[in-house]
């Protein structure tokens, strides 16, 4: 990894979260509140505090900032440790990484949302790099923001790549494979079969290993069954905290943060398998506990439970999180929190490899559209998840770049409406890029949807109107 | 030659009627990746699916989106229409997302009799190897069983030995297109190409050794460059007649509906098993962008071509929204750069009348550009 001072993505968030890492967390949670008040921060970084720093999820979001700075340093602290740097994307269980003692996971899309949420200009100037190479327009913001940082030479480069997204998603097997051969940076996969029976699952075993092989060549390091254990002692921690939220859920009205939705995928995309995880999901069930004890909800009145089906909007420095549920309207976790985690067995080295292997079969994305068929697989999850919780409609964000996903959405509302009777609106807009909708556009559709569609829905049974009886029909 | 342009401009062409009228049964399959042998082998007429440049995607904006590939929606549009009727099953690849949508989108509004979907790996290693050609023994499995037949051994390696007959005929198709003085232009391939994925093969045989005859002392004078053209899936004879219709003659291709598509020897391996001999043929030498570690062969072969062809200049298109292609031609365009061979690089819609201008004037432009360099 090269160092030094750069106006790279991932130098300029180091800069930020270096400070971020040194104050402790009662001064963190005090100093945030008085910046606030005093209105002295920058906007940019003044929305995205007010959206991590509001009141209703402050103790956590404290807890998950602290974590997102150890998680940034410590990868830029790595190749003075003499450790490697892997980047990963999101739909890989950073845990595998976390268990090496020379080798620390990055994970693109993270880097990309925190980037979008906390930099003054966003990721423009790195999305812009990309295009200046020629590259298509319709690649996924989320991994050109940090690649086209990358590829500008502007920021870090890692020591290699893990590409986990063939089987799942294209644009994001190709941009890492673009940034693997432009940049040289060694690539390793994990391929996903797209195979729901037995044979598929097996086939991803023998992927598994065969990485698990090829990093520890690489990274010159025997994974340990100690260390292994340890990290997935905490995995298997996380997992469980991630079900007591997913029962918190249920509860009307909700008494989990809608910030929270980006929180949990946060830190599973992160930190899953370490202290610092734990901590995270400890600190949300704490604030959600808490809410539901005292039947806490920021706004009058809950009047729509919404499941995101895919990602969330990010570019307005995660506004639309609190926003929606000022509204009333509860965001009850988005197509990146259905992971599914297990307990992995950790009582051998060959069954906690087999647990990575189910974990990262499971993985956002991989699981859904990354199964035999790409509607069935994602109409499963979502017709379960809004069952479970409740919902009383679901969103899709329509990012531009989800080529599979868009493919069969109009296969997904109908089953949604055939299954559930539940609507689901359709909007367009890039999840990481301002330009494409603005804002405001969104919060409009979203509200005439729950107040024409969902509260319309809910109040009474719509009727069909009698058609007059015209001339023509009496000829 | 009139004969095959004639039948190359519909889906449902006179021999696929005679082959349905006798009783034959059409399968139909979209992507390279699809060994067309075993569907030969049961006796059974192998169709790769087009969409001949169909515009009118109404139907299908409905069903996918307009973030899709146009080339996939226009294929949805002729199989909601009903234009593909005659296909007796469908053989789904996971080709790209675009397509895999396509199929799961025809497939939910008008179930296929048969449907069998090919798992192909995205990686070439010793273990997406040998799942690819357990994949393959499924795939043969899969027909026998629908169809209720049985497939030997021998009679897929009689069906790889015609295939590999074609083969050697399609090359010498190039051979003859590719030399100093051109036997044919490169509508013209595209529609033998095109025709050949839509006959018998048992016909294509007799018809290919037909045109060879025919066009052995032709000679096609009067163009301004040799260009190459590579890219997305590219079935349209029109777009290829406007760029030669200025100049620009089509010698040589990387295309898969081209010699990506034909150019690797399954007979080259020595392999006593026909799945084992088909595998390492259609997952090694596969030369798509959809293998995401394989991006050295794929540059090797267009430089191959390159050369062999004497290419003046690449033309490297890709549909909007055709990730694969879009992010390839951008390495491809660099390697091409820094060895000092002219490259334009064009994002088109699909079958889009209305595009056409836009590109005719960056070709024109770019074949000033060559000719300037001379």
């Amino acid at each position: 990894m090269k160092l030094g001072m750069s106006p790279g993505l991932f130098d300029r968030l180091v800069h930020l979260f270096r400070v971020v890492n040194r104050v402790p967390d009662p001064v963190l949670k005090k100093l945030g509140a008085i910046l606030m008040a005093l209105n002295v921060l920058p906007s940019d970084l003044a929305s995205a505090a007010g959206a991590l720093l509001a009141p209703q999820s402050r103790e956590a979001g404290v807890v998950f900032l602290k974590m997102l700075s150890k998680w940034i340093v410590e990868a830029h602290s790595a190749a003075r440790e003499g450790k490697k740097v892997i980047l990963v994307p999101f739909n890989f269980p950073p845990e595998l990484i976390h268990a090496f003692d020379k080798a620390v996971p990055l994970t693109s899309e993270v880097l990309t949302t925190m980037g979008v949420a906390i930099l003054k200009g966003q990721g423009e100037r790195y999305w812009d790099i990309a295009m200046g190479l020629g590259l298509p327009d319709h690649l996924c913001s989320a991994n050109t923001i940090e690649l086209g940082s990358m590829l500008g030479r502007e920021d870090f480069q890692p020591d290699a790549i893990i590409s986990s997204a063939p089987g799942g998603c294209d644009v994001n097997s190709k941009i890492h494979e673009f940034a693997s051969h432009y940049l040289d940076i060694p690539q390793f996969f994990l391929q996903k079969p797209p195979d729901d029976s037995g044979r598929g699952r097996e086939q991803y075993s023998v992927y598994m290993r065969t990485l698990i092989s090829q990093l520890e060549e690489f990274i010159g390091e025997k994974l340990t069954e100690d260390k292994l254990r340890g990290v997935i002692e905490k995995a298997n921690r996380c997992t469980e905290l991630y079900f007591d939220i997913w029962d918190f859920h249920k509860a009307a009205p909700n008494p989990v943060p809608n910030i929270f939705a980006l929180f949990m995928y946060g830190t599973r995309f992160s930190m899953w398998g370490r202290e610092e995880g734990v901590k995270t999901f400890e600190a949300m069930v704490k604030v959600a506990k808490e809410r539901l004890a005292q039947k806490a909800y920021p706004a009058e009145k809950e009047l729509a439970r919404c499941v995101w089906c895919y990602t969330s909007y990010y570019y307005d420095f995660m506004g639309l999180f609190n926003w929606m549920e000022d509204q009333g309207y509860s965001h009850l976790g988005d197509g990146l929190d259905l992971y599914f985690p297990q307990i992995i067995d950790t009582s051998t080295m060959d069954s906690m490899i087999e647990g990575l292997a189910e974990s990262a079969w499971n993985m956002p994305m991989t699981r859904q559209v990354g199964g035999e068929s790409m509607s069935r697989s994602w109409t499963e999850d979502v017709v379960f998840v809004a069952r479970e919780l409740n919902a009383d409609c679901v969103i899709y964000c329509g990012h531009h770049s989800c080529k599979q996903t868009w493919s069969v959405i109009s296969i997904l509302r109908k089953e949604l409406m055939n299954q559930l009777g539940l609507p689901l609106l359709i909007l367009q807009g890039d999840s990481w890029i301002k330009k494409m909708t603005p804002i405001s556009v969104i919060q409009q559709e979203i509200d005439e949807f729950i107040k024409n569609v969902v509260a319309r829905k809910t109040t009474k049974k719509r009727e069909l109107r009698k058609r007059k009886k015209i001339k023509s029909d009496l000829q | 030659m009139d004969e095959i342009i004639k039948q190359t401009g519909v889906v449902e062409n006179d021999h696929v009627k005679k082959w349905k009228d006798d009783g034959g049964r059409v399968i139909g399959y979209v992507c390279v990746a699809t060994p067309t042998e075993v569907i030969d082998a049961a006796g059974l007429m192998p169709y790769r699916i087009r969409a001949l440049g169909n515009s009118n995607t109404e139907i299908a904006d409905a069903h996918m989106s307009r973030f899709n590939c146009n080339f996939c929606r226009s294929c949805l549009q002729l199989g909601l229409d009903g234009i593909y009727d005659f296909l007796d099953g469908m053989i789904e690849t996971n080709g790209c997302d675009h397509l895999r949508g396509m199929v799961e989108n025809w497939n939910y509004v008008k179930k296929f009799d048969f449907l069998h979907y090919i798992k192909v790996p995205h990686i070439v290693d010793e273990d997406s190897l040998k799942y690819y050609e357990e994949e393959l023994r499924l795939y043969k499995k899969a027909i026998e069983k629908h169809f209720n037949l049985a497939i030997t051994d021998e009679e897929i390696w009689s069906q790889i030995r015609r295939h590999e007959r074609i083969r050697d005929k399609l090359r010498t198709i190039y051979e003859m297109r590719e030399k100093d003085e051109p036997a044919f232009t490169g509508a013209e391939v595209l529609s033998i190409f095109l025709l050949a994925t839509a006959v018998p093969a048992g016909v294509l045989e007799g018809l290919l050794d037909r045109v060879i005859e025919e066009r052995k002392d032709n000679k096609i004078e009067g163009y301004k460059a040799r260009l190459l053209l590579g890219g997305s899936a590219t079935d349209e004879v029109d777009f290829v007649e406007e760029i030669e219709g200025i100049g620009g003659l089509v010698v040589t291709d990387a295309l898969c509906y081209g010699s990506r598509a034909f150019w690797p020897h399954i007979g080259d391996k020595k392999e006593s098993d026909p799945f084992k001999a088909m595998a390492k043929t259609y997952l090694e030498k596969l030369l798509c962008p959809r293998m995401f570690n394989d991006f050295p062969s794929r540059r090797d072969f267009l430089f191959s071509a390159i050369e062999r062809a004497k290419v003046e200049g690449v033309v490297l298109i890709h549909n909007k929204f055709c990730d694969v292609h879009g992010v390839d031609n951008v390495l491809l365009r660099i390697a091409l750069e820094n060895k000092g061979i002219p490259v334009l690089q064009l994002e088109k819609e699909y079958g889009a009348a209305a595009d056409i201008g836009r590109m005719k004037t960056r070709v024109q432009a770019f074949l000033e550009r060559i000719s300037d360099s001379r």
